[in-house]
């Protein structure tokens, strides 16, 4: 791709109009770099670094002139794009799997919760003592590297005499420094030197490692650990991983492919995959168990491969295939057991379709299975068990033929299915899967129900619960110090700029921002009591889950659960009353007409009554804000029930009540709910009347009177104006004919009969 | 091996043949080797079908790395249905050829279709190169 003789022509021309500009750069340099110390530095840097690509690279040619190129320059900025370019093109030539190796161990050993940026600024004053420095690397190293080479790419692109290939080697960095500040290792320098960002941080004077050229072959690189994350503070943040979850099983990949390029007469294959993560369990997983045989139905493929397998993966699982290719190979024990520390269980044994499978059925982690569920897939299981032993040997013969099977292993299925798994962890199954719940409980009751003998279906529900951690952060004080530190993470991040809030002074917006504070305060108020009574209304659910012991405390929580629903309906704390406003308050509010609804049955009668006086009381103002919501008639099932359960006078009370204030009648006839309430007390008055002959009703002439001021505007109003209610009990008629004559009761009759129906 | 029980996975449907439909209309066979928890795929010895009528074309890709957000839908491909296919296979060309010839029989009817609406007066908005929404 690119041609290295031209690159080295660009190099050597570009030095030759470098030295005449020799004042500007150094003045840059000076300042950004500080003292001249600092040239001599990259001077011997480059210098061992060029040895060392001498002694990595197949042509010394090559080195020897990156050498020769290097030493010559005055500023840093020539070298590495040389040097770079050349090992550009020499990745080129290879797979790049070294490459794709480093980086990924660049992301992972990167850490994105912590704002290193904030280094990076403070860094750019002491890069100088930072360069000459030997210390540890660290993330600031590198940064310092990252920032180094985008000084110098600046440079270049600000004389804008860079080649193609110098732009193409910038592109590389680019894409580097894409990446987030690295903490590099002394294990990264050993393992590859090729890759162009080594070569940057060689230059930056990382301390000094012995090129592992003389590798042992018995060294396993896979077993060493990435370098320590600089992390978050374990408080408030999720555990820290030495690698991070989202992250492939590795492979050992590295050895296979360097022996590969060096020494392509002996091809080292690791058949072996030893545990990278901590096993959960004590017993260890052969890689003979790992396989899968069950695998790769092809009988033929379209296109032969004309890839070789270069790639040590397919290397590995053509071995392995070869390897057990005759007999069914042993059963794969503790597959599932990645998924024990997740749920506390001892995961059972899995077994595949081979001669001994009958009697195991596979029962993977279903505990967090709802028990009809599991049933279900048991009986899948087997009726698919049953078919499958017929086809399992036509099978058996056919992938043995596919070379390319097993390339996923079966350490990468499970950590495949294990993160799909991890979303299935519920602290509350109610809450995170309702509908799955409920789903499965509706299909036991109904099995219950038509097979009334079979007693097995009585199971009681088991769900894991995965404990619920609370997570508090509290920040580290030091004693005697003013203010918290800031340390902040991903999950616990900290206020940046302290926002005061300034009131605004023009009038009008403040009575408007009034208005709002005073229905934002409502609807906190509608959804604390709503939660509330939710968490009442799901006792009854609660009470049948939990254990024995444990109801006596549940109960109390109910108990409480209630009495702070009724006390958030008074106002003040001694008034044992409900409270008119409160009321009010709440119902000027759609969420909190429905709030009511749904909190009536539960309250006691007296109170209940009380809220539906205060309905009656009130209903023309609330006919009014319901204009826009309409949904007051939610309210008419629950306040029939109670109205039902009314006494007499509490029912002439509340009679009087709808007519108390002048000119409501007619207002409240025009409002649907309004109509219905009515007419609901009136019926109500006549079935007490009429099925207990002494009732309390007629002793004072409160109902009657009442009654007769109900007819005479009934009678008034014209039919326009009456709205038609939600239903029409049948028994008015007969309240009315106790009081009126024959042709005031069919006028009234007529207007009884108004329905949604007859408009 | 279940490794999901009562859901769908992708892990059993590793190292067999599938069809593999993408957003942009694609259909591509070939053998999934391996998968990722966004469903990303890659599939072996990938062969993309082209359908027009009753006549199909192949034309061999290699292998393919499909992003998971990119695709349909995706189904294993039943060997021995497949051997007794109804579609005729036909070469690359020729299928290139009619789809080329379908795509202007396409272009032909909606230019049609919108002249005749315009002629009425009324206008159909175009839509966006964009065909999420």
């Amino acid at each position: 791709m690119i041609s290295f003789q031209s690159l080295n022509e660009d190099c050597t021309l570009e030095e030759e109009g470098l030295v005449e500009e020799e004042d500007d750069i150094d003045q840059f340099n000076d300042d950004t770099f500080g003292a001249g110390a600092i040239d001599d530095d990259w001077q011997e840097q480059h210098a061992r670094l060029a040895e060392l690509d001498e002694l990595v690279r197949d042509d010394p040619e090559e080195s020897g002139d990156a050498a020769s190129t290097g030493s010559t320059a005055h500023t840093s900025a020539l070298p590495p794009p040389a040097s770079s370019s050349c090992l550009y093109s020499d990745i080129d030539e290879r797979e790049g799997g070294d490459l794709a190796e480093s980086l990924t161990r660049l992301i992972l050993g990167s850490d994105p919760a912590i704002a290193v940026v904030g280094t990076a600024s403070s860094n750019k004053s002491h890069l100088p003592p930072m360069l000459s420095s030997q210390t540890h690397p660290s993330a600031l190293a590198s940064q310092s590297s990252l920032l180094l080479s985008y000084q110098r790419q600046q440079k270049l692109l600000h004389r804008g005499s860079a080649s193609l290939s110098q732009i193409n080697s910038h592109s590389i960095w680019e894409n580097n420094m894409g990446f987030s500040p690295v903490s590099v290792n002394s294990g990264l320098v050993n393992q590859t030197e090729d890759s162009p960002l080594m070569s940057i941080i060689k230059e930056v004077g990382l301390p000094k490692r012995p090129p592992a050229l003389g590798r042992e072959e018995g060294q396993d690189f896979s077993e060493r650990v990435p370098p320590p994350r600089s992390s978050s503070p374990v408080i408030g943040s999720p555990p820290v991983r030495a690698v991070p979850i989202g992250t492939p099983p590795k492979q050992p990949m590295s050895q296979v492919y360097n022996h590969q390029h060096n020494h392509p007469s002996a091809v080292h294959v690791r058949a072996s995959m030893p545990l990278r993560y901590p096993p959960p369990f004590p017993e260890r997983l052969s890689p003979n168990d790992l396989l899968s045989i069950a695998n790769s139905q092809l009988s033929h493929s379209p296109f032969p491969a004309g890839v070789g397998p270069v790639l040590s993966q397919i290397q590995r699982a053509q071995l392995l295939n070869a390897q057990f290719q005759r007999g069914p190979g042993p059963l794969l024990q503790g597959g599932v057991g990645g998924f024990r520390p997740f749920f506390g269980q001892s995961g059972p044994r899995v077994s595949l379709h081979g001669p001994p499978l009958s009697h195991a059925p596979i029962r993977h982690n279903t505990t967090h299975l709802h028990p009809q569920h599991r049933r279900m897939l048991n009986q899948r299981m087997q009726s698919r068990g049953s078919v499958d032993h017929v086809g399992g040997r036509g099978v058996g013969e056919r992938k043995n033929r596919d070379p390319y099977s097993n390339l996923m292993t079966e350490r990468e299925k499970e950590w495949v299915a294990r993160i799909q798994m991890m979303q299935l962890q519920s602290t509350d199954p109610y809450l995170d899967d309702y509908y799955y719940q409920n789903y499965y409980e509706k299909m036991e009751k109904r099995q219950e129900r038509d097979r009334d003998n079979r007693k097995e279906h009585t199971t009681k529900l088991i769900t894991p619960q995965v404990a619920k951690l609370e997570h508090t952060y509290r920040p580290v004080q030091f004693a005697g110090s003013l203010g918290k530190l800031t340390v902040s993470s991903v999950n616990n991040p900290r206020k940046m700029i302290d926002a005061v809030v300034t009131t605004r002074s023009d009038d009008e917006e403040k009575r408007e921002k009034q208005v709002w504070n005073k229905r934002r305060q409502i609807l906190y108020t509608v959804e604390k009591m709503y939660s509330l009574l939710l968490e009442v209304q799901d006792f009854e659910k609660k009470f049948l889950q939990t254990p024995e012991h444990q109801r006596d405390a549940l109960l109390e929580q109910h108990k409480t659960n209630t009495l702070q629903l009724y006390n958030s309906l008074r106002e003040k704390e001694w008034d044992d009353r409900v409270s008119d406003e409160q009321c009010l308050m709440i119902m000027s509010v759609r969420k909190g007409k429905r709030l009511i609804s749904r909190l009536l049955p539960l309250l006691s009668q007296p109170q209940a009554a009380a809220v539906v006086m205060a309905i009656a009381k009130n209903l023309p103002a609330l006919a009014k804000k319901d204009k826009h919501d309409q949904v007051l008639c939610w309210l008419v099932e629950p306040v029939t029930v109670v109205i039902q359960s009314m006494s007499s006078t509490s029912l002439t009370d509340l009679l009087q009540e709808l007519q108390s204030s002048e000119g409501q009648l007619p207002r409240v006839l025009q409002n649907k709910f309004g109509v219905t309430l009515l007419y609901l007390i009136l019926s109500e008055g006549e079935r007490m009347q009429s099925s207990d002959p002494n009732c309390q009703l007629m002793d004072d002439n409160r109902w009657t009177e009442l009654v007769f001021s109900v007819t005479r505007e009934l009678l008034k109003v014209p039919s326009s104006a009456l709205s038609s209610p939600m239903f029409t009990p049948p028994n008015l008629v007969s309240l009315f004919s106790r009081y009126v004559d024959r042709q005031r009761l069919e006028l009234l009759q007529e207007k009884l009969q108004i329905t949604d129906l007859s408009r | 091996m279940n490794y999901m029980p009562g859901t769908a996975s992708l892990i059993e449907d590793i190292d067999k043949k599938h069809l593999v439909l993408l957003r942009d209309g694609r259909t591509l066979i070939g053998i999934l080797r391996s998968i990722d928890q966004f469903a990303n795929l890659v599939l072996h010895q990938t062969v993309e079908r082209i359908h027009v009528g009753k006549q199909f074309g192949d034309i061999p890709r290699g292998i393919f790395v499909v992003r998971g957000e990119n695709v349909v839908l995706l189904g294993e491909v039943d060997l021995d249905k497949e051997r007794d296919q109804i579609l005729q296979r036909v070469s690359i060309e020729e299928i290139l050829e009619e789809q080329r010839t379908e795509q202007q029989a396409k272009q032909e009817s909606k230019r049609l279709k919108l002249q005749a609406v315009k002629e009425r007066g009324l206008s159909i908005p175009k839509a966006d190169t964009l065909d999420d929404f």
